[in-house]
């Protein structure tokens, strides 16, 4: 915990650490790079979603020539890895049939790409095709093909909870109300697609150099499924092209290059092509939930019942998390006494489902703030006061556990509705304009049970600069750049003197990855106690000299002091050169911090605290429709954000932004598609669309300040909850714009209009279906 | 079947003996080290090869190198001066228009043929200018903010 | 199933169009000319097709350009554009001739791929490939342009819409070169426009496009004459020739428009994709046409 004090380099839009590089092309990525006596590895992909592997011939491909291994699942230990002891699941490559389209089954290392490729032409694989199981019904019926060979039901994980009375909630309710809503695969859509290079040494070491979120949790999976002990493999992060939860477990491409390299003894490379991506690896999970909202007339929800099944592919994954987090984030941002949830998460034969950007409360906010949206309007409340009287506030505790410090989120609503313009736009609406709203929260790195700290290095080098390793991961979102901030800050030193370590199992440490907000609050932490632990070293070396105890030691302005009497000090890099050339100590600052004063989440029960730091956000986006096409236009969209104290104010509404931006995709037209025997439809670029700079609205972003009483200088975790809160938004705001409610997603301007016609056939035909207070209604 | 052919990137003559099969994305990263073109999609789709031949912007994964053959190319490599970076990639760095950066040098070759035309341009011209290039990170709001700042810094105007 | 790297082929630089007419006639059908490359090459690393030739008319520069006529014949008689079929869309959008006095055409590129793919594509290749999306069809079509072909014999001018046979098939021989396409000139009482409809708003293959023509009396009331073609509504882009029937000879108001717009979504017939449904197509095709009568009529009347 830190005190509350002047800022120099926390707080301040400092430069990132890795912009030059990354802006020069000078960024070294996974594909970029090379080993002397390379391969290069190419998998070959079942064409089949569900498949008995009957045989495989490797011979023709193994003697093309160039061709210097030809591997296959079964030239691996058959060990199954997975993310909890009870969901190993996953196999390296297949080995007795093919779960999904696309799956890698064999893979070839050859001296160039083009030999790679024809050497998978040649490479014959006998299957005997399987039922497919596409959807959470088909997965759920009782003669339904069994999905995955380690389990003995389709049913991957369940996840019920029971919280406050709910009967007594829903029988005091004044007003009830239930919802269905569903939501489609999408793909991740980091746009660096999955590399790695792998290499053997002489003691026949491995060294993995891969496009991965979380090396650590890559590293320890790979283990378990290559049956060796860890210190066997050295894990090696390059620079990553984005990964929103996408590229956290070994993927075959990691698993294969690996293999191949210990058959050929030749480093090897594999680059996947944007479309192997879209077809074969990480999608969200597809969600069918129904949702029963309670409230008192005066908007306060008094209870809340939601079932949900979650379709995630034929591997379980981070997936076990996914659905319970969907029910634990039900809790939270708004304050709701009673809570009933029973989740259940199945396997299917699509293409495997970590999760995305803001996990599975995306989801739930979606559901959420959709019904709250709905029954504010029946009891003729505002949907920005519904949203306040409902809104979490400081030291409240959730029904199942979790505990909320410091909210900002009453705050982030209020300014959120006035910069977007919410009491103006009421008066003279136009016709097909709307706007909407939706809330959410996001932890800060959640406490989950098995290895959860993080830890940092701080080495102090004899000129006085100081290098940062930390076992979180650099993908993008900032966190090289905020950890040096910190570090500069609690050393008193410049922040150009803070640089930063590699990302490598040797020398990082212990952390148990880059996922739910987490780095900055326990990293953040972490690097705090390794900047005081070097200070500490420092003050001990410097203190008999300053005739000061080492405890009356500060550190500031570039200067090492005695607290009561500045004058008496030195320069820091004069310190730094007494510690090394006097002392002959080179010093390294070590910390690290895990949420250990929380509970752990029970998963039985579904009660616990599991993390410190939530963050809020309150999203309201203005749209237009066009009511003859369908067609969805985003104009604007604001942000209230509380994420404590923001750590680098420019780089937090980089994130911000992109959050949002990311789910107006999945809102509005994005999806993976397949056809009746589960092979892939639109797995190319071409087909599978992203958001484009014309698609997405202005962003504003309004900051919150906080002060989170355990996060680093204040902070919170940030970047995720607007993920959370823009599906909702949008949806809200199309039904504010014409009237439309769609509670499937993706909101599609042929779903819109279908709607709109039906309206206009209604009230043709004399009927006065349409009733609720829609844009035409409030012209 | 291969070709001699000479390739001029960034003002350095290459004289190179390729397959002709090679697109350009090819041989710029694979032949030349210049991996500061990036390759993903390889269709056209993603904008991540974006270099410039003879000052427009151009997927050189859908380019063959055999066909850039006495073009001028330009890469993300050529754009800085030594240490000194074009006003672009200054503006990029400056407004924090740079996330994971895998899209970054596909975006700054784009922005540049696209302010290099035109100027002065406008926040909706700016998005329709890189709308062929995909970002997922930043939602491409600080990208159009460091263009913006970029061409009035060009215009000498900042 | 995936796309990879191209497969190999020989690689022919002629400088003349007889040239590659005479290397592509040597190698009878395992030849494929290239021009801009952005759909070739794409169908050639997902071997869809594998020619053992490319002959590269890129070393033709006398193919890439753009010229107002004064005179000239068949169609140019009252002026017109005539465009080298290597001329680049980026060429297209920069210029102020396309963009002043054959708008559809302007529209039509305004809205096609991205920056990096309109410096690469071509307006003769995106005719060749014969997509039922393509482009830069409808407003041609719509503005009757015709286009020149040439083989070893010799050369021959066809109306557009002669052209495209289906998906992705040409009346083309495979040892034919498209050579120039030919716009006829608008006079002032004319004018026209291209609406696209797509699910993202750049970068993206039309879900419906219809492209609109009219030439109006001296009072700028009367249509005399009409065309409107689609896109990406049939196996090719196509014209409707009933709808023009609507509005050609009589004077045009909404009821004219509407009935119009009506026809052109009854006479297409789409598929149902992965991208929209049958059904939303040919509604869109009405919504779009009537938006494009309206603001051509306003062009015109400007």
């Amino acid at each position: 915990m830190s005190m509350k004090k002047e800022l120099k380099v926390v707080g301040k839009s400092v430069e990132r650490t890795d912009a030059r590089p990354k802006v020069t092309g000078k960024a070294r990525y996974a594909a970029d790079l090379v080993a002397p006596g390379m391969l290069y590895g190419k998998l070959l992909r079942s064409p089949f979603a569900h498949a008995k592997i009957v045989s495989i011939d490797t011979s023709k491909a193994k003697a093309l020539p160039g061709v210097l291994g030809v591997i296959t699942g079964r030239d691996f230990p058959g060990v199954p890895f997975g993310t909890r002891p009870d969901t190993r699941d996953t196999l390296p490559m297949p080995i007795t049939k093919v779960h999904h389209f696309g799956e890698g089954v064999a893979a070839v290392a050859a001296v160039d790409e083009d030999t790679a490729e024809e050497a998978l032409d040649l490479i014959k694989v006998e299957y005997e095709e399987l039922p497919v199981v596409l959807t959470a019904e088909d997965a759920l019926k009782p003669d339904a093909p069994l999905v995955n060979e380690f389990m003995k039901s389709n049913i991957c994980y369940t996840s019920d909870f029971l919280f406050g009375d709910v009967e007594k909630g829903f029988k005091e309710a004044d007003y009830v109300r239930e919802e269905t809503f569903s939501s489609q695969r999408v793909t991740v859509g980091f746009v660096e697609p999955h590399a790695c290079l792998a290499e053997v040494d002489n003691s026949g070491r491995i060294l993995l150099q891969g496009s991965k979120q979380s090396p650590y949790i890559t590293w320890r999976h790979m283990c378990r499924a290559l049956d060796i002990p860890l210190s066997d493999m050295r894990i090696v992060n390059p620079f990553v092209g984005g990964a929103f939860s996408g590229k956290h477990d070994p993927m075959d491409v990691d698993f294969a290059a690996v293999k191949l390299a210990q058959v050929t003894g030749r480093p090897v490379k594999i680059v996947l092509n944007y479309d192997e991506v879209l077809a074969a690896y990480r999608q969200r999970n597809a969600m069918n939930a129904t949702i029963r909202l309670g409230l008192k007339k005066d908007g306060r929800i008094s209870a809340l019942y939601a079932e949900n099944i979650l379709e995630g592919g034929p591997i379980s994954g981070i997936g076990p998390f996914n659905i319970y987090y969907f029910g634990a984030f039900l809790n939270i941002p708004y304050k709701i006494p009673a809570i009933e949830y029973h989740g259940k998460l199945v396997y299917g034969n699509r293409a495997p489902c970590g999760t995305v950007r803001g996990q599975e409360i995306v989801l739930a906010q979606f559901c959420l703030d959709s019904i709250l949206h709905m029954a504010g309007e029946d009891l003729g409340i505002d949907p920005v006061d519904i949203r306040r009287i409902n809104a979490v506030t400081d030291n409240w505790t959730c029904a199942n556990g979790i505990k909320c410090d410091v909210s900002g989120l009453p705050e982030c609503i209020d300014k959120m509705a006035a910069k977007i313009g919410w009491k103006e736009s009421r008066v003279n609406k136009s016709v097909g304009r709307g706007i909407g709203f939706s809330c959410a929260s996001h932890p800060s790195g959640p406490r989950l049970g098995g290895h959860f700290g993080s830890a940092v290095v701080i080495k102090l080098m004899e000129e006085g600069k100081v290098i940062v390793t930390h076992g979180g991961t650099e993908i993008g979102q900032g966190a090289n750049t905020v950890f040096c901030q910190m570090a500069a800050e609690e050393l008193g030193i410049p922040y150009e003197d803070v640089m930063q370590g590699a990302s490598d199992s040797d020398t990082t440490i212990f952390d148990s990855g880059m996922f739910g907000d987490r780095c900055t609050y326990w990293d953040g932490n972490a690097t705090i106690a390794a900047a005081r632990d070097l200070k500490k070293q420092l003050a001990e070396i410097i203190a008999p000299e300053l005739k000061a105890m080492p405890e009356e030691i500060e550190f500031a302005d570039y200067r090492v002091f005695v607290r009561d009497n500045p004058e008496r000090g030195m320069d820091f890099q004069r310190a730094v050169r007494r510690a090394y050339y006097e002392k002959g100590a080179p010093l390294y600052g070590r910390g690290y911090w895990a949420a250990t004063d929380i509970d752990l989440v029970d998963w039985k029960t579904g009660k616990g605290n599991l993390a410190h730091g939530l963050d809020f956000i309150a999203t309201g986006i203005e749209l237009e429709v066009d009511r003859q096409t369908g067609k969805v236009s985003l104009l604007r969209c604001v942000h209230g954000d509380d994420a404590g104290q923001p750590i680098n104010p420019a780089m937090l509404e980089g994130q911000v932004n992109g959050g949002s931006a990311h789910m107006t995709g999945h809102c509005l037209w994005e999806e993976s598609l397949y056809d009746e025997k589960g092979r892939a439809l639109n797995y190319t670029w071409r087909d599978y669309k992203q958001p484009t700079a014309v698609d997405v609205p202005e962003y504003f972003v309004e900051h919150v300040h906080t002060y989170d009483p355990y996060g680093p200088f204040g902070a919170k975790g940030a970047g995720e909850a607007s993920s959370c809160s823009t599906l909702a938004a949008i949806a809200n705001g199309i039904y504010d714009a014409v009237g439309v409610r769609i509670k499937d997603l993706p909101i599609t301007p042929e779903k819109i209009l279908a709607t709109l016609n039906e309206r206009k056939r209604d009230e043709q035909g004399g009927s006065t279906g349409f009733a609720s207070g829609g844009a035409d209604e409030a012209q | 079947m291969k070709r001699d052919i000479t390739l001029k990137v960034n003002g350095i003559k290459y004289n190179l003996n390729i397959e002709t099969h090679r697109t350009l994305v090819e041989v710029l990263r694979e032949t030349l080290g210049l991996t500061g073109t990036k390759k993903s999609c390889n269709e056209g789709e993603c904008g991540t090869c974006t270099v410039l031949i003879d000052n427009k912007p151009a997927a050189s994964c859908l380019v063959l190198a055999v066909e850039a053959q006495g073009r001028e190319i330009i890469t993300i490599e050529g754009l800085a001066e030594g240490t000194k970076l074009h006003p672009l990639q200054e503006a990029f760095v400056k407004h924090m228009a740079i996330q994971c950066g895998f899209c970054t040098p596909g975006m700054v070759m784009a922005a540049k043929a696209f302010l290099d035309e035109n100027p002065s341009p406008t926040a909706a011209e700016i998005r329709k200018a890189i709308s062929g290039n995909l970002c997922r990170c930043t939602g491409y709001q600080q990208i159009v903010d460091a263009v913006m700042a970029a061409s009035a810094a060009l215009r000498g105007e900042a | 199933m995936f796309i990879r790297r191209l497969p190999k082929f020989e690689y022919h630089t002629p400088s003349t169009v007889r040239e590659a007419i005479a290397i592509a006639g040597k190698h009878n059908g395992d030849a494929k000319f290239i021009a801009g490359g952005t759909d070739l090459l794409l169908a050639m690393k997902k071997r869809e097709i594998m020619p053992a030739h490319l002959v590269s008319l890129n070393g033709i520069g006398e193919l890439r350009y753009l010229t107002v006529l004064a005179n000239g014949k068949p169609s140019e008689e009252a002026g017109g554009l005539k465009i080298g079929a290597l001329t680049t869309l980026a060429q297209l959008l920069a210029s102020d001739a396309v963009k002043k006095d054959y708008a559809p055409l302007w529209d039509a590129v305004d809205v096609m791929a991205s920056a990096q793919i309109r410096s690469l594509a071509t307006i003769g290749g995106n005719l060749c490939s014969a997509v039922p999306s393509a482009d830069t069809a409808p407003p041609l079509l719509a503005m009757d342009a015709s286009i020149e072909i040439v083989n070893h014999s010799g050369k021959r001018t066809i109306p557009l819409n002669e052209f495209f046979n289906g998906p992705r098939q040409t009346t083309l021989g495979h040892k034919e070169i498209l050579t120039h396409i030919l716009i006829p000139k608008m006079d002032s009482s004319s004018g026209g426009c291209y609406l696209k409809l797509m699910r993202r708003n750049a970068m993206d293959l039309a879900l419906v496009a219809v492209a609109v023509c009219l030439k109006l009396d001296e009072t700028k009331k009367v249509c005399k004459e009409a065309r409107i073609a689609l896109g990406a509504v049939a196996p090719t882009p196509i014209r409707v020739p009933e709808a023009e029937a609507m509005l050609a000879g009589k004077k045009i108001d909404e009821m004219q428009i509407t009935e119009a717009a009506k026809i052109a979504g009854m006479q297409c017939h789409p598929i149902s994709d992965i991208r929209a449904t049958l059904e939303y197509r040919c509604s869109m095709v009405e919504v779009l046409t009537k938006r494009a009568i309206e603001r051509t009529l306003q062009r015109i009347q400007a």
